[in-house]
């Protein structure tokens, strides 16, 4: 190879990006290198200057909203917020929508379903206390309010939800993210029906289901640990509810 | 929802809802929860051109909630620093009920909702400092107060019967035929790209404005001025359209990423952090004795002239360095800020990241009533999308206010209306046609590229309509802004394919900023003094506080009609005040590292 054709190769980034549905075809793509580039950046590039038809969403471009997760080199990621040089050692990207949810077009994917586990885990909040009273005095020193603030801030971006396996062969598993809101709720001494909210986690397709194969906790963008959380929810069917 | 049968001639879907919303930030998602607690047997719709709760700025929030809680703080006080804050152009009824309700509001979503703000050693909430205000009154959860706010919103109203339609655009409010009122709105399923007229009792608008015209803006992607486009062609009056507020310091990492534009935040300056020149050198003491601690306005304004005297990056901007405070320190105190930059290939903590001002908020917006009302009967608006509270400059943490405050106040109203006489009207079927074949233009064109307009009107909006104004450079941005709008009319699409396709969304996105463009523009000439966000320099001083003034612009045929409006100081006058000591100053005892989002 030459030394032109060695910088030419060098300076375009050769992405294979699925377009279609379930049924549908891996498709070619060259971009140009850049210094600053996210895999969502690529993308939008393929958009606007060579596939005017793809199909893919994104919403905040600063990693706080959760709607630009792709699979990208086989693994789920926030497109956003990942860097090409971190994913691109061979300098060729493949980039497919999420698994474990239903797929609209190209690179995007029905997130409702993976919303939904949020009811089923014991989502919403119930409160004791109602507008009309001070907000309750909590210590943000207690070990309780330590456990929910840890799994707090999760923004539901289905990464976890694309990378578990479990998920993957069973339907009526809730999945990692919808059990670590429940590990919150049941840790927090304003939420007024923390029994239920743990029936609801350890029952049918709850945290008894999940195979502790962390795979939720390694690939979670914000580094949240879903794991902890489910195995939290399993010591307390031992233990009984944690002390808030 | 009931669905009924196709208006045949336009293959137009056709629904029924009592309530439809549009947006679900904080302003649509609090409508949606108040209007159902009022009445729980109300049909509710609620449209969103994203996903659920994920479209939109009250997720973005970073800073946090101004509300008096502390008994050292009051209403009084809060009002005052925003009437300060925002010039004495706010309208002055509003941002008292904003002060008012924030604390009902607070109380609702740390109580009811289960947002888990951050609390004092003593277990009451934490508040903190901003700029602007005279008492520590922001409340938070961290650096990142939107993701908590927004992610129990949204699990709580997923949770009711509310029928939801992500990813439909709205593209026209359509009146009533015997024009008594809001009839529906008309807006394409982005999914399939079919026509949807959505016929409701009443409406909400709360798709947050958003000021994406400019080349540097911090905005969530997906807002492009929709909701202000469609109030124009609707004939509603829009007012303080010329302020828009710009911050500090947004990240600078090429024409090409997405990441340019989105903040770093200000606790960055107020830690210590240096703004530097091209050479390296830093500027901000030439400009103002606080330095790099000025407010917003004055920091951006210096920046703006560093970068057009040419000291500039070799990209055009400035610097943020970090590294004097020890870079072990800035990752500790700033893990958000640190792992976003080096996700983006930057190292915060121990280098320089390029920076530029970046365009923010919109104070003004469609003129509302004190119950979100609007001239006419049924359409309410809340949020960004509405103008008059924050004035000539909104302070940080009452944004987020305003949305939550005004969304609930919506929904009560609306439930309230259909009670009173809420009656479906019947559509204005020639509006629907137009709506409709003003989005259907671009396939009758041979294929053209949008974007490239819209990088195009990025930079005329930056340097003719943005942080330093003159007549002449607005009047030459108005002839820009036409000329584009020209161009895009020849602008055509390749894929004719309807389902998903984001290069006609790119289109109907540049319609929106180009019209919404134009009415920033429009009174940004009108406005002949230099207050808040508003700078012009053929104008440097502030008019007298007393005969203050808001520019209101409404759509005529095709062309814009502006008319200056008195304020009406309906609490406080200028030189009065409702606090004993000065409003907007830092409290006394304030040891202000902590800064403002």
């Amino acid at each position: 190879m030459s030394l032109d054709e060695s910088i030419s190769h060098q300076s375009l980034l050769k992405v294979k990006v699925w377009r279609g549905k379930e049924d549908g075809q891996w498709m070619n793509y060259e971009v140009p290198a850049r210094e600053n580039q996210t895999v969502l950046d690529v993308v939008s590039e393929i958009q606007r200057k060579l596939e005017p038809g793809l199909a893919y969403r994104y919403a905040c471009r600063v990693g706080v909203c959760g709607s630009c997760a792709m699979t990208v080199n086989g693994k789920p990621r926030w497109t956003c917020r990942t860097h090409v040089k971190k994913v691109s050692g061979t300098g060729e990207l493949t980039i497919e929508p999420l698994r474990n949810l239903p797929r609209i077009k190209d690179l995007v994917c029905d997130l409702a379903p993976f919303i939904d586990t949020w009811q089923k885990a014991g989502a919403p909040f119930s409160g004791i206390q109602t507008r009309h009273q001070e907000p309750a005095k909590v210590d943000p020193g207690s070990k309780a309010r330590k456990a929910a603030d840890a799994g707090l801030q999760c923004i539901n971006c289905a990464v976890c939800y694309s990378a578990c396996d479990v998920v993957s062969w069973d339907k009526d598993y809730i999945g990692p993210a919808g059990l670590n809101r429940a590990w919150t709720l049941i840790n927090d001494a304003r939420h007024g029906k923390r029994a239920e909210t743990f029936n609801k986690a350890f029952g049918e397709g709850g945290c008894g289901s999940c195979h502790s194969q962390g795979n939720c906790t390694r690939h979670c963008p914000i580094g949240l640990s879903p794991s902890e959380s489910i195995t939290g929810l399993k010591k307390s069917a031992l233990f009984g509810l944690p002390k808030v | 929802m009931q669905i009924k049968t196709s208006i045949s001639t336009t293959h137009i879907d056709y629904h029924q809802t009592d309530v439809l919303i549009l947006g679900s930030g904080g302003a649509g998602l609090f409508a949606a929860l108040h209007a159902k607690q009022a009445n729980p047997d109300l049909d509710i719709t609620i449209a969103v051109k994203g996903l659920f709760g994920k479209s939109g700025c009250t997720r973005m929030v970073q800073g946090g909630y101004n509300v008096a809680l502390n008994p050292g703080d009051s209403v009084e006080r809060h009002f005052m620093d925003t009437i300060v804050g925002g010039k004495w152009l706010p309208r002055q009824d509003l941002a008292w009920k904003l002060c008012e309700v924030a604390i009902e509001r607070i109380r609702e979503l740390e109580n009811e909702l289960g947002c888990f703000f951050d609390r004092n050693p003593d277990g009451t909430l934490h508040q903190k400092a901003f700029a602007g205000q005279s008492f520590d009154r922001t409340a938070h959860k961290g650096d990142l107060t939107g993701i908590e706010i927004i992610n129990r919103l949204m699990e709580k109203v997923w949770s009711l019967s509310v029928n939801k339609l992500e990813e439909h655009r709205a593209i026209e409010l359509i009146p009533a035929a015997d024009g008594s009122g809001i009839s529906g709105v008309l807006m394409i399923d982005i999914r399939t790209g079919k026509y949807r007229f959505i016929q409701a009792r009443s409406v909400l608008m709360g798709t947050g404005a958003g000021p994406s015209m400019y080349r540097y803006h911090t905005p969530s992607g997906d807002k492009t001025c929709d909701g202000l486009a469609m109030a124009l062609r609707y004939g509603l009056p829009l007012r303080d359209m010329e302020m828009v507020q710009f911050h500090p310091t947004g990240i600078l990492a090429g024409n090409d990423t997405r990441m340019t534009g989105t903040i770093l935040e200000e606790g960055l300056r107020g830690a210590g952090g240096y703004l530097l020149n091209g050479g390296g050198e830093r500027f901000m003491h030439n400009y103002h004795k606080a330095g790099e601690r000025a407010t917003r306005d004055i920091v951006s304004r210096s920046m703006y002239n560093e970068m057009r005297e040419g000291r500039t990056t070799p990209q055009g901007g400035l610097f943020i360095e970090m590294a004097h405070l020890g870079a072990e320190n800035v990752a500790r105190k700033f893990p958000g800020m640190v792992t976003r930059c080096a996700d983006c290939g930057f190292d915060l903590a121990g280098g320089r990241v390029e920076v530029v001002p970046t365009a923010h908020y919109m104070m003004g917006g469609i003129e509302v009533d004190i119950d979100c009302s609007t001239g006419s009967p049924g359409l309410y608006v809340a949020g960004e999308d509405s103008g008059g509270v924050h004035g000539a400059n909104r302070l940080g943490g009452n944004g987020v206010a305003n949305s939550t405050v005004y969304g609930g106040i919506a929904g009560d109203e609306m439930a309230a209306y259909i009670k009173r006489d809420g009656e479906y009207r019947d559509p204005d079927r020639s509006i629907i046609e137009q709506g409709v074949a003003r989005v259907e233009y671009p396939f009758s064109q041979v294929s053209g590229n949008s974007m490239e307009l819209r990088e195009q009107l990025w930079v005329d909006m930056w340097d003719q309509v943005g942080i330093v104004r003159t007549a002449k450079g607005i009047a030459k941005g108005q002839s820009q802004i036409k000329e584009h709008k020209n161009s895009l009319m020849g602008q055509g699409l390749t894929d004719g394919e309807r389902s998903f396709n984001l290069t006609w969304h790119d289109w109907i996105n540049m319609s929106s900023l180009l019209t919404v463009s134009e009415v920033i523009a429009t009174a940004a000439l009108a406005r002949e003094d230099s207050r808040g966000a508003h700078f012009r320099e053929d104008f440097l001083q502030t008019d007298d506080l007393e005969t203050t003034q808001y520019t209101r612009v409404r759509q005529q045929g095709d062309g814009f009609v502006q008319t200056m409006v008195p304020v009406e100081f309906s609490i406080v006058k200028p030189g009065e005040s409702l606090i004993d000591d000065e409003a907007g100053a830092p409290p006394p005892t304030q040891n202000n590292s902590e800064n403002p989002q």
